[in-house]
């Protein structure tokens, strides 16, 4: 670091900075808060000089200014637009300013957004116009890999120089992507030249790209005549009145109504490229767009849910409030007793991207990693299915619970497993959609078996699907796991909570289904499995909430919780931290004293990690519990060791154990293969 | 203007909704002390799912007393859980009070509160003195009817419920929970607020603070 003078400011030009003026000058002036002036009368230059080098500086990258986005998006007026119509986040920039046009200010706070967002393996779509082509030139961000810039319509006239290649074009320079253009007119003279056109291959290949974008960039039109839309000649020779005069504003080259509805002309049918439902499809939608004299569209584009991202200005976004009848609201907190700040001891570090996407980014990576076992359930983004079935005339397993379990639930769905399995929110019971959609999917005409662990939102929501299933006449048992023996006491077992212990209770259901079993005996023998699994669990550590980072509960560093749940919920004793004997006895004797097994009975066994926790610790905890169980005289017919069934990020462990007879053993030996679990026959 | 059209009443549930986000984080810590911590996101979630699905509805046209139906699909369908049932159902049964109403006069904003409470009692089953939400609810709702019955005004009878509201709320404190996650805690769940009970608070507030705003009262 170089050394402060005795004005607090470096007194002469330091040997690091050699002779290149320059870094001297940016130095002083970022770093030493001088102004212009003071640094020209230090370093004996003209005042323009340094003005000249500081832009240089800019322009070379060795001075980074960068505007925080956190600090505009707290702007009331972006919070509110956010709030009113649900946007995924909301830029707004000042509508006067220095710095060129408002489309070029609006095209470089857009610049900014697409940095933020597009990711390596992107698909972009992006349409035309003026603050499009500004927001791509004004874009340089390199160094992301394989991105896909593709046209999301056809040409239009070159009349104009913000045609959809111009902007495709820059962008995908601006990003080092590939260009995907259409090649072909957006506008043709006819629906059958459309649909001829729409037959070559070229543009078939193209048009599928443009189906496999994630995200769109785009503008909103006015219906002025200085409109995009009317000078890229999409409304020449068409009677304006006699067909949109319901049209508030335009999108992709299609028309919006006031409300957001589709408005349909003639154009429909001989526009080539993206329609307003497939950009509904779209999940990421980033709309830049503003100007007093698009209040109308934007407004309309907003109502329609057409848009996840806005960049506007401020005159314009206020406009567009009030259009929509906003009122400043009355914010005041609630006077709520404090709970205190909390302090994490760690910080709780996690690979996500937006808390929101968590549990669907999750599940679409468990989707395409056993793409072969599993596929997503039609109609519902929270359920999955195998691809061994529905089979006619078997019994159908349906399995679920909260996200935050992984591999539950998704992991026990296969063959000789469960048929489907549905993911609610984090430690979040599904809702009845879901349930009902993976219902219908898994029924083979000989009813379903419901099995989840007893939470009280579970019940609630696997009942409403059940009553809705059973009115379409599917019949529908359900067992409802409670093996959490710390929970509750034995003389009240159904106040139980399910865990782990799922896994053998979706292994025996899986099963007795795959080998032809009624719907009753499938219950029946699922039923006796679930009262003979015991769990008990222990925290070292308290799962952190994704959004808040902050542990679920209080954990002294000396401590660990008896009878953790797999929610994060605290257990029902803490004490001081044992050894890895001591625990896995505590945890063992426990569960023998209420299976009560007697010399020569046979158990399997469960070891599994709630997620914080290593193989190597569980490992350990194994050994000793099978040195106890030998020493007892209890056979130990099959043993599973790992992250089977997690509560995020919490360290501990759980033991399950099945108090095996004749069949129940059978049944575990029969074959099943799934994401988590696949049994081939051989006991291991 | 005394009567709440379908966006007066979207201002409304946008009220409570703000207030609720507000609160995520000091929900979520609630709930972490007794249950599982995702009593604020899920209550967060809702409201927002139940604003947006407000603002399409009533932009396409719909009565206000249509929109009590759309907001219980929504809030179910975004938020599951214990609290996507149970709010269901207060709108649902909010939905069967006010069906058919083009617009909900200002005297008939306070029933939403015994509305609410009758639907999340039926589908939650829990009894007063459970350590639940219902340990708000249904003091507010009786402090609703009899206020009513005394011929107090619209905003009158909220104060007087939201009061009802808090004591309950604080009152959740000496109870130990016997339903829901919190039920397996047994005494440790003693002192805590229950998370449900604060966030039915907060939309008992919003309500009767909205209900200000649109009778050009103010916030109080």
């Amino acid at each position: 670091m170089a050394t402060r003078g005795e004005s607090g400011v470096l007194a002469e030009m330091p040997m690091p900075f050699g002779d290149d003026a320059l870094l001297w000058a940016a130095w002083l002036y970022y770093e030493d808060g001088l102004t212009q002036g003071e640094i020209a009368g230090k370093m004996g230059l003209s005042r323009a000089s340094v003005n000249a080098w500081l832009a240089e500086a800019r322009s070379r990258g060795i001075v980074n200014i960068q505007i925080q986005p956190e600090r505009f998006r707290s702007v009331s007026i972006a919070r509110a637009l956010k709030d009113q119509f649900g946007l995924q986040d909301c830029l707004v920039i000042p509508s006067e300013g220095e710095g060129g046009s408002l489309t070029d200010r609006l095209g470089r706070a857009a610049a900014q957004v697409l940095k933020r967002l597009v990711r390596s393996g992107d698909t972009l779509a992006v349409t035309w116009g003026r603050t499009v082509l500004a927001a791509a030139e004004a874009l340089d961000h390199r160094g992301l890999a394989d991105i896909r810039v593709v046209q999301a319509t056809g040409s239009t006239t070159a009349r104009i120089p913000w045609t959809p290649e111009a902007c495709a074009s820059r962008l995908a320079s601006a990003l080092g992507a590939r260009w995907i253009p259409l090649s072909v007119p957006a506008i043709v003279s006819s629906p059958k030249m459309r649909d001829l056109l729409l037959g070559e291959p070229v543009l078939s290949e193209q048009i599928e790209v443009l189906r496999e974008a994630n995200r769109i960039v785009m503008g909103i039109s006015s219906m002025r005549p200085e409109s995009t839309i009317h000078t890229s000649g999409f409304l020449d020779g068409i009677d304006r009145h006699a067909h949109y005069q319901d049209a508030a504003g335009s999108l992709t080259g299609r028309f919006i109504s006031a409300r957001g509805a589709a408005v349909v002309g003639p154009l429909d049918h001989c526009t080539i490229g993206l329609d307003l439902s497939q950009l509904l499809t779209i999940p990421q939608k980033i709309a830049v767009a503003g100007g007093i004299d698009k209040v109308a569209a934007i407004l309309a584009a907003l109502r329609g849910g057409y848009v996840d991202v806005l960049v506007t200005d401020a005159v314009t976004a206020r406009g567009v409030l009030t259009a929509d009848g906003w009122q400043e609201q009355p914010r005041r907190f609630e006077a709520l007793p404090e709970t205190g700040e909390t302090l994490p001891r760690s910080t709780g570090k996690k690979l996500m991207n937006a808390v929101k996407d968590l549990v669907d980014e999750s599940l679409a990576g468990a989707l395409v990693a056993h793409e072969a076992l599993i596929a997503p359930v039609p109609g519902t983004g929270r359920a999955v299915m195998s691809r061994a079935g529905p089979r006619p005339g078997k019994v159908g397993i349906v399995i679920g619970g909260g996200a935050g379990h992984e591999p539950g639930f998704w992991g026990y769905v296969g063959k000789g497993l469960a048929d489907a399995a549905v993911v609610g929110n984090i430690f979040a019971a599904p809702p009845p959609g879901p349930i009902l959609a993976a219902s219908r999917a898994v029924n083979g005409g000989a009813g379903l078996l419901y099995i989840y662990g007893n939470f009280s939102g579970d019940l609630m929501n696997f009942s409403m699907a059940r009553e809705m299933v059973e009115a379409a006449g599917i019949p529908v048992r359900q067992i409802v796991t409670n093996d959490d023996i710390a929970s509750s006491p034995p003389d009240n077992r159904g106040a139980r909570r399910g865990v782990a212990g799922n896994v053998f209770v979706f292994r025996i259901a899986g099963a007795a289904a795959d080998l032809g079993a009624s719907l009753d005996a499938c219950e029946a023998v699922t039923r006796r499995a679930a009262q003979r699994t015991y769990t008990m669990g222990l925290a070292l550590e308290p799962a952190r909430l994704p959004d808040t980072r902050r542990p679920s509960f209080d954990l002294d560093a000396d401590q660990m919780e008896i009878g953790v749940g797999v929610h994060g919920e605290p257990g029902v004793e803490q004490r001081p931290l044992a050894s890895a004997d001591d625990a896995a006895d505590l945890l063992l004797d426990r569960i023998l004293a209420e299976m009560a097994p007697a010399r020569g009975d046979r158990v399997a066994v469960l070891v599994n990690s709630l997620g914080g926790t290593p193989a190597m610790e569980l490992y350990i905890l194994t050994r000793r519990i099978r040195q106890r169980l030998k020493a007892h005289g209890i056979g130990v017919h099959r043993t599973l060791v790992g992250p089977f069934y997690t509560s995020m990020d919490m360290q501990g462990v759980s033991l399950s154990m099945i108090h095996l007879d004749d069949e129940l053993a059978a049944l575990l030996d029969h074959p099943c293969q799934a994401p988590a679990l696949t049994v081939t026959g051989q006991p291991t | 203007m005394d009567g709440l059209d379908a966006h007066q009443l979207t201002a409304l549930f946008r009220l409570m909704s703000l207030r609720i986000d507000e609160a995520r984080h000091m929900l979520g810590q609630l709930d972490g002390a007794i249950g599982d911590a995702d009593h604020g996101n899920s209550m967060a979630e809702g409201f927002a799912a139940v604003v947006r699905a407000s603002v399409q509805a009533s932009s396409r046209g719909a009565g206000a007393g249509d929109l009590f139906a759309i907001a219980a699909d929504s809030f179910l369908e975004a938020v599951g859980a214990t609290t996507g049932p149970l709010y269901a159902s207060a709108f649902l049964s909010a939905g069967q009070r006010y069906r058919g109403m083009q617009s909900l006069r200002a005297a008939d904003i306070p029933g939403l509160i015994p509305a609410f409470a009758s639907g999340i009692a039926a589908r939650g089953k829990a009894s007063a003195g459970d350590k639940t939400m219902l340990d708000v609810w249904g003091p507010a709702a009786r402090a609703v009817v009899d206020a009513q019955a005394a011929g107090s005004a619209p905003l009158a009878v909220l104060d007087v419920a939201l009061e009802a509201a808090e004591e309950g709320r604080e009152a959740t404190r000496a109870m130990t929970a016997t339903v829901g996650r919190a039920s397996r805690l047994g005494q440790r769940s003693l002192g805590h607020v229950d998370p449900g009970a604060a966030s039915a608070v907060i939309i008992i507030a919003a309500l009767r603070d909205g209900l200000a705003v649109h009778l050009g009262q103010g916030a109080g």
